[in-house]
């Protein structure tokens, strides 16, 4: 379950840029090269290559390369995860959980070094 | 009570905390504590009203940008066992008294393991007409409007 939240979490991250959103629309459209999909962008290739890697690492396009064009294309095996209208609800959850978790256990360490201290006197 | 698991409705999640049950359960029912982890940071949560007792009103708000406090969730405790359970839903609010847009009911569980506390959150939702909203906005109609709708949710998340 952790796995499938921090996998959440990246598609989130993913989605949480408008040029990575414009992009996702256009390969919406059919698969694209890179050239192609910068194009609309002001903006430098290494930084559009950013954008690129970081969809491909969630997952939500892949990336192949053929001779000096690399093509994108939509992973859309990967967007049933986010369609699922629970899944929001599920992330909204799993990562309340691990916060919990987290506050607990921060706490219980507290206690047991305070204890140390106490007792180590 | 039994309850039973509706695979399109509910969701559960269960969470070994190697701690005890009463840290476990402190971490829910006092205040300070809750506002740390109700709500993800950097939104701030305060907590508006905490009677854990049957009837009792459960009311979170939430500052997105250290800003002003808005609503965020607005329950009522339908159950209230000391260290063992709590229910709530945001059907109805504070003293029963019905709510404008019911949408789940969450059973917390707490009990002993071996190794700690065994957490376990059971989140029912309302009927799928909820879902049936989310498709009346497009939700999945094309990828265009797909990627509009969780760039939405998104947004809402952070």
């Amino acid at each position: 379950m952790e796995n499938y939240s921090s996998e959440l979490d990246g598609l989130f991250q993913a989605l949480a840029d408008p040029t990575r959103r414009a992009v996702l629309g256009r390969l919406g459209q059919g698969s694209a090269s890179i050239s192609d999909l910068a194009e609309p962008f002001d903006m430098a290739l290494p930084s559009f290559m950013k954008h690129v890697r970081l969809l491909e690492e969630s997952g939500l396009i892949r990336t192949q390369k053929q001779g000096r064009v690399r093509t994108c294309t939509l992973e859309k095996a990967r967007f049933a995860m986010l369609e699922n209208w629970l899944s929001e609800q599920r992330a909204i959850w799993e990562a309340r959980t691990d916060r919990l978790e987290q506050l607990v256990l921060a706490k219980q360490e507290f206690l047991r070094d305070q204890q140390k201290r106490e007792t180590g006197r | 009570m039994t309850q039973t698991f509706n695979p399109d409705l509910d969701l559960s999640i269960s969470r070994l905390i190697k701690a005890p049950r009463a840290a476990v359960w402190n971490a829910w029912a006092d205040k300070a504590s809750f506002e740390q982890w109700w709500i993800p940071a950097p939104a701030l949560c305060k907590v508006v009203a905490m009677e854990i007792r049957p009837g009792g009103a459960f009311e979170t708000q939430m500052s997105e940008n250290g800003g002003e406090f808005g609503p965020h969730l607005s329950a009522c405790f339908l159950a209230a066992d000391d260290q063992e359970r709590i229910v709530f839903t945001n059907a109805l609010t504070g003293g029963w008294r019905p709510a404008e847009q019911p949408f789940m009911t969450a059973i917390i569980t707490f009990k002993d393991h071996p190794q700690g506390t065994e957490y376990l959150a059971h989140v029912m939702h309302k009927s799928p007409e909820d879902r049936k909203m989310h498709d009346e906005l497009g939700f999945f109609d094309g990828w265009g409007t797909v990627i509009e709708q969780l760039a939405k949710l998104v947004e809402r998340r952070h």
